[in-house]
């Protein structure tokens, strides 16, 4: 067993030893420990990419599924999926600390979270689509009871929009999944290689290309015979054909496509796509936002990346400007909605909202700038939302309630809790020096740069850093700066020695990343160099 | 040492002693590790100057901050004479201006806060001012707005002037255009950090049409480098024969650096407060006067003008127009309201407005008029003449016991001697009086701007004329601030009556400082560039008849009159009641920005765009419960409405097979009549 099936694997025994082992103490360490395992080995792995950077797949591994459907146990990371393994460790084992006294049922708790953590490591390392659309999936089962048993008072209305919004949109994805598998003959099919697949991906000294045999020997075309099966980097290979084979009256990758791009835009959330987010985040626990908007948001990027533009890159070339608009959209869209928010959490909901359209319109983009950027900008976000959403519950915990009118002046009574909140305020708000600026400058600088429209689509861009600095820092304004609101909330004590230690680590990665950005930059940027590639490949 | 090791020494010394700062809780020990610190990065800072000063440059270490494919993001230093002299000028005056805060501060429970976010100021600002490409000046451009933030809000707790008793008690007799609930520090902070932003949503635009510019051009490696913006500037100035795919190439990157050359400036406007984005920098007084010394005074507002220097070849002849016209307008808008302020730091800060304003008419003169070293000129002088009146007004206000209303101050020239003649240097210099230095660089602005006028013609003499209008009520309105204050009885004797010169330590300051406001061979004058061509004689002699138009008026309504019994001013403010009003109102823009961003962008169109995507507060309330649960023409409404729908479509259906016969067999008989009709026509 290599250490990526472990990440998936480890969680779920981890799960079942929550329920199985008697005692309400065991199951926080469980959960820590299946966390810490998937950042080792995601930081491990990131380390790796940083320090000898390439778009290649490593810490491959193949385990036999089923046979006669071509679908295994594949796991491998790049670059990017490395960059989510490591977060998607890291924001698990920050909220398994920030609920160490979860009090409601503790074990079940904590034995979801895990499942939750297996699942989103499935897709992140899987390299096998069947993998990736159960995993994907499996993602929203323990979400329905983490919202809907523990969250607050319209947490079954949040939990079942939040369940069915998702659900119906990746549903599709199952059709596409059978149009897949049956758009390759059972003898196989024999394609050309692109050269920059060859480049990145073949491997000389065994004379393979992804584990196919593929003769490196001539000058000629590179031919590869593709067996039928689930193997992404497979299907890929595929992908002219894909706009020639026919699925329910449209070319398949138009179905296809169709069907990724609507389950990301969902997941990421994409307006108008995105009004399951504010619920499921006012109505979860403090923990779980903190997964919601760390890591589960990054899936749908993590589609599209992963899936989206490399199975069907033509479609993804003539859809780009419509992303990119919608990108745009929703960064300005969801920045104003940030603008109109009483309630903090539904705030900083819709702070990752217009962030997350950063992500997508670095990708659109089609440069390896906004590209990278794209993806820079969805780890840095995973960590300031995941840290402003820690705070909001900090001051829940205090007072019991989410009105940012209610406060007022609490830099007094938590001078420690005013810092790390107009920390996480400024990185939100791209300031230079804190991790949230490499990504955005990356994106406007690739959007300027990019094709058409998209230097006007970078131009209106810019107007988020008013916004953006005018939502977060008129948050931080009335809540901690001003004269005490309330004489008891001179009482209220300031971070305790837990609250600490999670906030720590987000807080020394903002500074990190900010300050130099180059390791994880070049941990992603040859992925995306490939991925661009793909995508301006797909020029008709 | 090199140059280049010492203008990296130069920059991280201030940021060092920003994190040693932090972690020190006695503000004495705080204060002197940090003018220690800055001590000696002065001192580095003069021997860079010395090195560079005759008109060499010196290309510091370079690292690459991200590597992007075609290009490159960088790190980097970049020393001539210009950055080494305003990086000696902002090492020296954060020196002199911790050592007079340690007294300023000296009972202020906070004051161990003060040294390490000035420290952290000063760090961010070195770096605009030494850096090699403009996206590390970008880059310290924000962060030089992020130690405003935490300077202007240095007392977070204070509330809004409308409901603070002090405020209101002390407030001076014509403070009407102030809009008094957003008047404190936790808002002007925001205030002084979004309007800044407004102007760097410009700034970015710019440095993505010279991305633009970069990639069209097929360049690669660190393309926003001063090097490379040189160069293509060069190209697009002197264009060559071309084919017809080369003019393509050349109209775009030309448009791309006009472009660029406007965002730029757009974020000077910004940074800068200029004219119509000025509002933040008066309510920036809120922070600690020491703080706005330098800050809001000397450096960080220079930063606009150091910028649109440091990319002059960027900008043609039509940027320059702007250039020119934003600062002349500022110039003059900004003094009339000078004019009639109460409070004696808003008269500062206005008068600064003012001056940035006439820095940029001197930028928007044009490289042939000598324009560029006009206005570097004068924010030299700017800076330390400002930075002492802003001492000089602490001191006051210190002694005062918080009190700033020009109409009880008064007679302090007896209390305070070395204050009230330390001052009066500086303000000399800053009204351009011969000797000192502001006579040398007001002289060359004009003469700048006049020569501009003069070749260029017709609207080229705006910025001129709105400058030289400036100058006299510069001449007027600050002469009123140092009689009002200084001279004549004592108006409210319970306020002044204690009132005495700072600490030894401050006073020594203040004096050391006194040397660089005159025009002497061994001080700041031996640096400056003298004015040349045929317009510098005019120009002369305009500023003078200015100096002394607008300079005697004010003697003789604020110092003659009264004491010969007529109260001159009250009489004047009658006569132009209109004049003043407006004057007073801050001619309606603080009012207009706070209805159209404030009122209107922050928080109408948000909750309207908050409705329109949950629905009303009423909606979330209820949406647990299905029955109570309410239509809303939201976008979460129509999601709902969707799922209502296939529920209502469910149940329907479901109420087709619910065990009723007659149901089945009506629904049999459909299908079958359906089934034989289409047959039929088949």
């Amino acid at each position: 067993m290599g250490p990526l099936l472990a990440c998936v694997l480890a969680p779920l025994l981890l799960a079942v030893a929550c329920v199985a082992v008697p005692g309400l103490r065991a199951a926080r360490w469980f959960a820590l420990a299946g966390s810490l395992l998937t950042l080792g080995v995601g930081g491990f792995a990131l380390a790796d990419f940083a320090m000898r950077p390439g778009a290649d797949f490593r810490l491959l591994e193949s385990h036999a599924w089923s046979e006669a459907f071509g679908a295994s146990f594949r796991f491998g990371v790049d670059g990017i999926g490395a960059a989510m393994l490591a977060l998607s460790g890291l924001i698990t084992a920050i909220a398994t600390i920030s609920a160490w006294s979860q009090e409601r049922h503790p074990r079940a708790y904590h034995a979801l979270v895990l499942v939750l953590l297996a699942a989103m490591n499935g897709v992140f390392t899987s390299l096998d689509l069947l993998l990736f659309y159960v995993s994907w999936e499996m993602v929203l089962l323990p979400m329905l009871p983490l919202v809907g048993v523990f969250g607050g008072d319209q947490r079954r209305y949040a939990a079942m929009k939040f369940f069915v919004y998702t659900l119906a949109g990746s549903v599709l994805m199952l059709a596409m999944l059978l149009g897949l598998w049956n758009a390759t003959p059972a003898a196989g099919r024999t394609v050309v290689v692109p050269h920059v697949v060859v480049t990145a991906h073949a491997d000389a000294a065994t004379s393979t290309l992804h584990g196919l045999p593929i003769d490196l020997s001539h000058d000629g075309p590179k031919l590869v015979l593709v067996p039928r099966g689930f193997d992404l980097r497979h299907l890929a290979l595929q992908a002219p054909h894909f706009e020639t084979t026919n699925l329910l009256g449209v070319s398949l990758a138009a179905f296809g496509f169709l069907a990724v791009l609507l389950a990301c835009l969902v997941k990421i959330p994409a307006v108008p796509l995105h009004t399951w987010l504010p619920h499921a985040h006012v109505q979860a626990p403090t923990a779980v936002s903190v997964l919601l908007a760390g890591v589960l948001l990054k899936l749908g990027v993590y589609g599209l990346y992963r899936v989206g533009v490399p199975l069907f890159p033509q479609q993804a070339f003539a859809w780009a400007p419509t992303l990119g608009v919608v990108g745009l959209v929703g960064i300005l869209w969801g920045a104003w909605a940030a603008l109109g928010q009483r309630d903090l959490k539904r705030l900083v909901a819709y702070s990752s909202v217009s962030h997350m359209g950063f992500c997508l319109l670095g990708l659109a983009s089609g440069t390896v700038a906004g590209a990278t950027g794209g993806m820079v900008q969805a780890v840095t976000h995973g960590l300031s939302s995941g840290l402003l959403f820690l705070l909001v519950g900090v001051v829940y915990d205090r007072a019991h309630h989410r009105e940012v009118a209610g406060f007022g002046g609490l830099a007094k009574p938590m001078p420690v809790f005013a810092w790390i909140l107009l920390l996480g305020a400024l990185a939100g708000a791209g300031l230079p020096a804190l991790a949230g600026f490499p990504g955005e400058f990356l994106v406007l600088a690739g959007a300027f740069t990019g094709r058409g429209a998209f230097p006007w689509l970078g131009g209106l861009a810019t107007l988020s850093v008013v916004l953006s600095a005018a939502y977060l820092l008129w948050t931080v304004k009335r809540v901690a700066y001003g004269p005490l609101q309330h004489a008891e909330h001179a009482t209220y004590r300031d971070l305790d020695g837990r609250e600490r230690w999670a906030l720590l680590p987000l807080v020394a990665l903002l500074l990190a990343f900010g300050l130099w950005p180059a390791p994880i930059v070049d941990a992603l940027r040859p992925a995306c160099e490939l991925l661009v590639q793909t995508l301006q490949g797909g020029r008709p | 040492m090199t140059v280049g090791t010492v203008s990296v020494l130069v920059w991280l010394l201030p940021l060092f002693a920003a994190l040693v700062c932090t972690r020190l809780r006695s503000p004495g020990l705080a204060h002197g590790i940090a003018a220690v610190v800055m001590a000696i990065a002065t001192a580095l800072a003069a021997t860079m100057a010395i090195a560079v000063v005759g008109g060499g440059t010196v290309t510091g270490p370079h690292a690459t901050w991200l590597e992007l494919g075609t290009f490159t993001l960088g790190v980097g230093t970049y020393i001539d004479a210009m950055a080494a002299v305003m990086a000696l000028i902002v090492c020296a005056l954060a020196t002199g201006v911790l050592v007079f805060n340690a007294w300023y501060m000296h009972d202020d429970p906070q004051a161990a806060r003060f040294p390490w976010q000035f420290c952290l100021f000063a760090a961010a600002m070195l770096g605009v001012v030494l850096s090699d490409n403009l996206f590390l000046s970008f880059c310290c451009w924000e962060l030089v707005g992020l130690g405003s933030y935490l300077l202007i809000g240095f007392w977070f707790d204070k509330p809004a002037a409308a409901v603070d008793p002090t405020y209101q008690a002390n407030k001076g007799a014509g403070a009407r255009g102030v809009l008094e609930a957003q008047l404190s520090p936790a808002h002007a902070q925001l205030k002084a950090f979004v309007m800044n932003r407004v102007g760097d949503a410009g700034f970015l635009i710019g440095i993505g049409a010279l991305l633009v510019a970069a990639v069209t051009l097929g360049r690669s490696g660190d393309v926003l480098g001063w090097q490379n913006l040189q160069e293509m500037a060069h190209y697009v100035a002197n264009p060559t024969a071309m084919t017809i795919e080369q003019k393509g190439i050349w109209v775009t990157v030309s448009l791309c650096l006009t472009i660029a050359a406007l965002g730029i400036f757009c974020g000077a406007i910004g940074k800068s407060a200029q004219f119509p984005l000025h509002t933040w920098l008066p309510d920036a007084m809120q922070g600690p006067t020491t703080a706005s010394s330098i800050i809001h005074a000397a450096t960080m507002v220079a930063a606009g003008v150091f910028l649109v220097a440091r990319c002059y070849p960027l900008f043609p002849p039509e940027a320059l127009a702007v250039v020119g016209w934003t600062g002349g307008i500022t110039c003059l808008l900004a003094a009339t309201i000078a004019c009639v302020q109460w409070d004696l730091k808003a008269v500062l800060a206005y008068s600064t407005v003012s001056q940035l304003g006439l820095m940029f008419v001197g930028l928007g003169a044009g490289p042939a008029a000598g324009g560029k070293d006009a206005a570097i000129a004068h924010l030299f002088t700017h800076a330390f003449s400002k930075c002492l009146l802003f001492l000089c007004a602490g001191a006051v206000i210190h002694a005062c016991a918080g009190h700033q209303d020009l109409a009880r101050l008064g007679g302090l020239r007896k209390r305070m001697p070395v204050v009230a003649y330390v001052s009066l240097a500086a303000l000399l210099a800053l009204l351009g009086m011969p000797l000192f230095s502001g006579f040398v660089s007001k002289d060359a602005v004009l003469a700048a701007a006049l020569g501009n006028a003069q070749s260029a013609g017709g609207l080229a003499w705006g910025p001129f004329v709105l400058a030289c209008a400036g100058s006299l009520l510069t001449a007027a309105y600050m002469l009123r601030w140092w009689l009002r204050i200084f001279t004549g009885e004592e108006r409210d004797h319970d306020l002044t009556h204690y009132a005495h010169d700072p600490s030894t330590g401050a006073k020594v300051v203040l004096l050391l400082l006194v040397p660089m406001t005159l025009s002497l061979p061994w001080t700041i004058g031996a640096w400056l560039p003298l004015p040349h061509g045929e317009s510098h004689l005019p120009a002369m002699v305009t500023a003078l008849v200015l100096l002394a138009v607008g300079g005697g008026f004010a003697l003789w309504v604020f110092l003659l009159a009264p004491r010969g019994g007529r109260d001159v001013a009250a009489g004047l403010a009658r006569s132009a009641a209109p004049l003043h009003a407006a004057c007073g109102n801050l001619w309606g823009i603080d009012k207009a920005w706070d209805l159209l961003f404030t009122r209107g962008i922050g928080r109408v169109l948000a909750q309207v765009v908050a409705f329109f995507d949950l629905g009303g507060e009423r909606r979330l309330e209820q949406l647990e419960n299905a029955q109570e649960r309410r239509a809303s023409a939201s976008v979460d409404g129509v999601v709902d409405g969707i799922a209502a729908g296939c529920a209502h479509l469910g149940a329907g259906s479901a109420s087709l097979h619910a065990g009723r016969l007659g149901v089945y067999l009506a629904v049999a008989f459909a299908v079958v009549t359906v089934a034989l009709l289409w047959g039929g026509l088949w």
